[in-house]
């Protein structure tokens, strides 16, 4: 699984450490940059309306009335204005959507490959896909157009005229539609989640014909041989002599078998669908010299989310577990590992053989290692590794796991190492965990429905906000394009921040019209100065812009569950914070909006 | 200001400005005027004389260019002032998705009212205003009429003191009509004030104690109505059962006392009277046809 960014423990991230500015004081510092700002463009506005002096009265009365309707908020009227928006919603058919929903469901199965490496991923993503696509334009649609219909058809008129505060309107509408997704989200997540169910449920029969006794001088029992083809695919089988036992993995999955008389029944598919719980370390990298280094090897791969380790000499990825004490407990028989390994072959090596690798287990105190295991590498796949209790140091004694190995602090470090010449193999921080026991592929599957209600909330809120200054298309078109930028986010930031290569959008724009290559530099002239300068301006509003952006890329969760990993309970706090953050902000933006336009215009 | 000022406008103006700041329409200039407690008070003016532009302005639907609007002594654009208030705009909008229920419960919510009054004052009103049969039906479903009834009792669902109707004879029939300016004249009783704003000036006149006359903007005439409408000049004197004698010799009296008699002869009633009592004579006696001219004539040869 891919993972770009560290996920922080929920109050480190919070409030911050010597590495972090914290996500609340960000928070505050970005409120008051928009308030400050918000500020300045009112006086502004109002100055030119009603003169210097009338518009800071006008400023000010502003802001005091605003801190007065903040304390008279009423949670009454929010909930009479929350019901209104979910009757309204309701009466305008919004149901409509789900009904498209069950559609999409009845026919994905003509059309989704049954015959997939990774069928349980392939199921999983497209269902999370169409729940996150079809309820976000739901959230966008009913929040744009909700207020602006009302000031159209003019039956705001008759709710300004009550004891209403601006305020009360835009949380009554939020919420109001947010209850609404919520229950559509629900019947989705539970729809989907059977769907995915039964169209993954399949099972084989054992092939009496395959079975045979394994090979003389083997310390194996029973028998082996392999399942019919079934959806696409079969199993190797591997049965004790009471003739039950395991269908091998497969397709990401793998049947237990037991025995019913002198056959054998084999039982559903297990592992579909996973919820790994991992616990991650600190990843560096030795070179081919065997000094240490931040990054790996670059294989020419413009996407630098891995670094690689030539294959034959000293270069190796070492990862660096903490707590490893507390997380697996001292009795348990061993510490199982779970590895992601890319392949980067530089010649084809042996047609049908794998990369050979191999494992090692170090105490960083002391510096006691494990001798070198050896497994074979296939790419992009997870390969499980249990290290036994215990095992041989590369002094030849017997060593014991969680005494020798395991450091008094709760470290341990764990090395790969290739071992063709010619052959990479490629990891990222992610790539190597500790399997701490499976959590519930349920609750993992219904988390990552929670990550999909965020993204609904803050496209709500967005969409009520702006709705309450602009008119219902404008704010359609406003909400998406914050959508697509938070989608783009990191794309955004990186040109706010100015590229290596090729200047700013003005720049970069005269360069493609004038097919200039990126790398060199402008001659030097007014016209050169003068759309640096431009740029400077434009990307500095582009960073602000930026600061406000939702990361709509990483509140997306679905990548977690199509590769079979628990979604991180401190990511779900994290998001649920982000987002009543977003409300908050929004609800007040809205409020302004509001409040300082004329009703009946 | 004082308790027994309910309204108060002070130099009010209102300038439309396009999205540029550029003055479009000077609607209201300099706009001072009071209304009392317990008093009907009547906005008066051809289309676009600016009386939709004041009533906005006083209920904070739209922002004094300058001057001030007061109600209740507090700004207009203070929504506290809201709790005493009812507000029936020109054309009822209401939600049209919820039923008479639901959009009186909603309101009724607005003013945090407990569930018991709710219940009490939604039935009590849906009654009132005759809507009881159509209760659970969609605002949609409703004719122009109903739509009318069921946005007065938005507008009395909170037992306002002041309540504000703009136009609200509107597009109803003889019957509204008069049912709502006896809804209005009851409201006065019970010591409400009510301001409206109309261009029909029968409806005002028979409703209201004291008017604004505007024009283009501009306050023009301000005065009780009756004081307004006397002609002090000219005795009116209405009698019954005088012979031919006894007019001759009133007259004489005329002539004598340098008068000059304008007109004595049978006066006639309204058309809406007629109108009222025709439709109240047939629920009374449904069935029975009403006898034309010809017929008439033809009962008084035979």
């Amino acid at each position: 699984m891919v993972l770009e960014r560290d996920i922080l423990p929920y109050l480190q991230w919070l409030l911050g450490s010597d590495s972090s500015v914290g996500a609340l004081r960000q928070f505050l510092l970005v409120m008051l940059g928009v308030g400050l700002l918000a500020l300045l463009g009112g006086y502004l506005i109002a100055a030119a309306r009603h003169g210097l002096l009338r518009g800071g009265d006008v400023v000010f009365h502003t802001v005091t009335s605003a801190f007065r309707d903040l304390f008279q908020i009423s949670p009454r009227r929010v909930w009479a204005l929350s019901v209104l928006a979910v009757k309204e919603a309701w009466r305008r058919r919004v149901i409509v959507v789900l009904g498209v929903f069950f559609i999409i469901l009845l026919f994905a199965s003509w059309f989704l490959k049954t015959d997939s490496q990774n069928p349980g991923r392939l199921y999983i993503s497209f269902v999370l896909t169409a729940t996150t696509y079809l309820v976000l334009g739901i959230a966008l649609l009913l929040s744009a157009f909700s207020l602006p219909n009302d000031f159209k058809a003019k039956t705001i008129y008759t709710v300004v005229t009550k004891p209403v505060r601006a305020g009360e309107i835009i949380l009554g509408r939020i919420i109001g539609f947010t209850i609404i997704g919520t229950g559509m989200l629900i019947v989705m997540a539970v729809s989907s989640y059977i769907f995915v169910d039964r169209s993954l449920d399949h099972t084989h029969r054992v092939e009496e014909s395959s079975l045979k006794r394994p090979a003389a001088g083997t310390d194996q029992q029973g028998y082996l041989g392999r399942t019919s083809l079934d959806a696409f695919h079969r199993h190797d089988v591997d049965l004790s002599t009471e003739r039950d036992g395991i269908a091998l993995s497969n397709h990401s999955h793998t049947h237990s078998i037991e025995a019913v008389g002198n056959s054998q029944r084999v039982l559903g598919a297990e592992g579909v669908m996973q919820a790994r719980v991992p616990h991650w370390g600190k990843l560096r990298f030795l070179d081919r010299q065997g000094v240490e280094q931040a990054r790996g090897i670059n294989v020419g791969s413009e996407w630098s989310y891995r670094g690689y380790i030539a294959g034959n000499t000293q270069s190796s990825a070492i990862w660096t577990f903490d707590r490893v004490n507390e997380v697996i407990s001292p009795e348990s028989e061993g510490l199982p590992i779970g590895l992601t390994v890319r392949v980067f072959r530089t010649h084809k090596g042996t047609i049908g053989k794998n990369i050979q690798s191999g494992i090692q287990i170090r105490n960083p105190e002391t510096g006691v290692q494990s001798q070198l295991d050896f497994f074979e590498a296939l790419d992009g796949k997870v390969f499980n590794y249990d290290v036994p209790r215990k095992l041989i140091s590369t002094g030849d004694a017997e060593i014991d796991l969680f005494e020798d190995l395991i450091s008094s602090s709760g470290q341990v470090e764990i090395s790969v190492h290739c071992l063709e010449r010619g052959q990479y193999l490629g990891f990222a921080q992610a790539d190597c965990f500790l399997r701490l026991p499976d959590a519930s592929p349920v609750t993992n599957f219904f988390k990552v429905y929670a990550s999909i209600w965020v993204q609904m909330v803050i496209v709500t809120s967005i969409g009520v906000a702006i709705s309450a200054l602009v008119s219902g298309p404008v704010s359609m078109l406003f909400t998406v394009s914050f959508i697509l930028l938070g989608f783009f986010k990191e794309t955004f930031v990186e040109i706010a921040q100015g590229p290596e290569y090729g200047g700013g959008p003005v720049e970069s724009l005269y360069r493609l019209i004038t097919q200039m290559n990126m790398t060199v530099e402008l001659d030097p002239s007014v016209g050169a100065s003068a759309m640096q300068g431009i740029d400077r301006v434009l990307q500095t509003f582009m960073w602000s812009i930026a600061q406000v952006l939702p990361d709509f890329a990483a509140f997306s969760t679905v990548v977690f569950a199509a590769s079979g990993f628990d979604v991180p309970t401190d990511k779900v706090l994290q998001d649920l914070t982000v987002c009543m953050a977003y409300v908050v902000g929004l609800a007040v933006i809205g409020y302004f909006m509001l409040r300082t336009r004329e009703v009946a215009r | 200001m004082s308790e027994e000022i309910v309204v108060q406008t002070r130099a009010l103006s209102k300038v439309y400005r396009d999205f540029w700041g550029r003055q479009k329409v000077r609607a209201l200039k300099a706009l001072d005027l009071e209304v009392r407690r317990g008093e009907v008070f009547g906005l008066l003016g051809p289309n676009g004389s600016g009386k939709t532009t004041t009533i906005k302005l006083i209920l904070g639907l739209l922002f004094p260019t300058e001057g001030e609007a007061l109600v209740f002594g507090k700004s207009a654009s203070d929504v506290s002032k809201n709790e005493r208030l009812g507000y029936l705009p020109e054309e009822s909008y209401l939600y049209r998705f919820l039923n008479a229920e639901e959009t009186l419960d909603f309101y009724a919510r607005l003013f945090e009212m407990s569930p018991e009054v709710r219940a009490e004052r939604v039935d009590a009103l849906i009654k009132q205003v005759g809507l009881d049969k159509a209760r659970k039906r969609q605002l949609q479903e409703y004719s122009k009429g109903m739509t009318r009834r069921i946005g007065l009792a938005q507008a009395l669902i909170n037992d306002p003191d002041l309540i504000l109707l703009d136009e609200p004879t509107s597009g109803l029939d003889p019957i509204g009509t008069r049912e709502m300016k006896d809804m209005i004249l009851r409201l006065k009783d019970e010591g409400k004030t009510v301001v409206m704003c109309s261009h029909l000036l029968a409806d005002v006149q028979d409703v209201c104690d004291r008017i604004a006359i505007l024009h283009q903007g501009e306050l023009k005439e301000l005065d009780r109505v009756d004081k307004l409408l006397t002609v002090a000049d000219v005795t009116q004197i209405r009698a019954r059962g005088l012979s031919d004698e006894c007019q001759n010799e009133i007259r004489d009296v005329i002539s004598r006392h340098s008068g000059e008699l304008m007109e004595m002869d049978n006066p006639t009633t309204t058309l809406e009277e007629l109108f009222l009592s025709i439709v109240r004579d047939s629920e009374a006696r449904p069935g029975r046809r009403a006898k034309t001219s010809t017929a008439e004539a033809e009962s008084k040869e035979g």
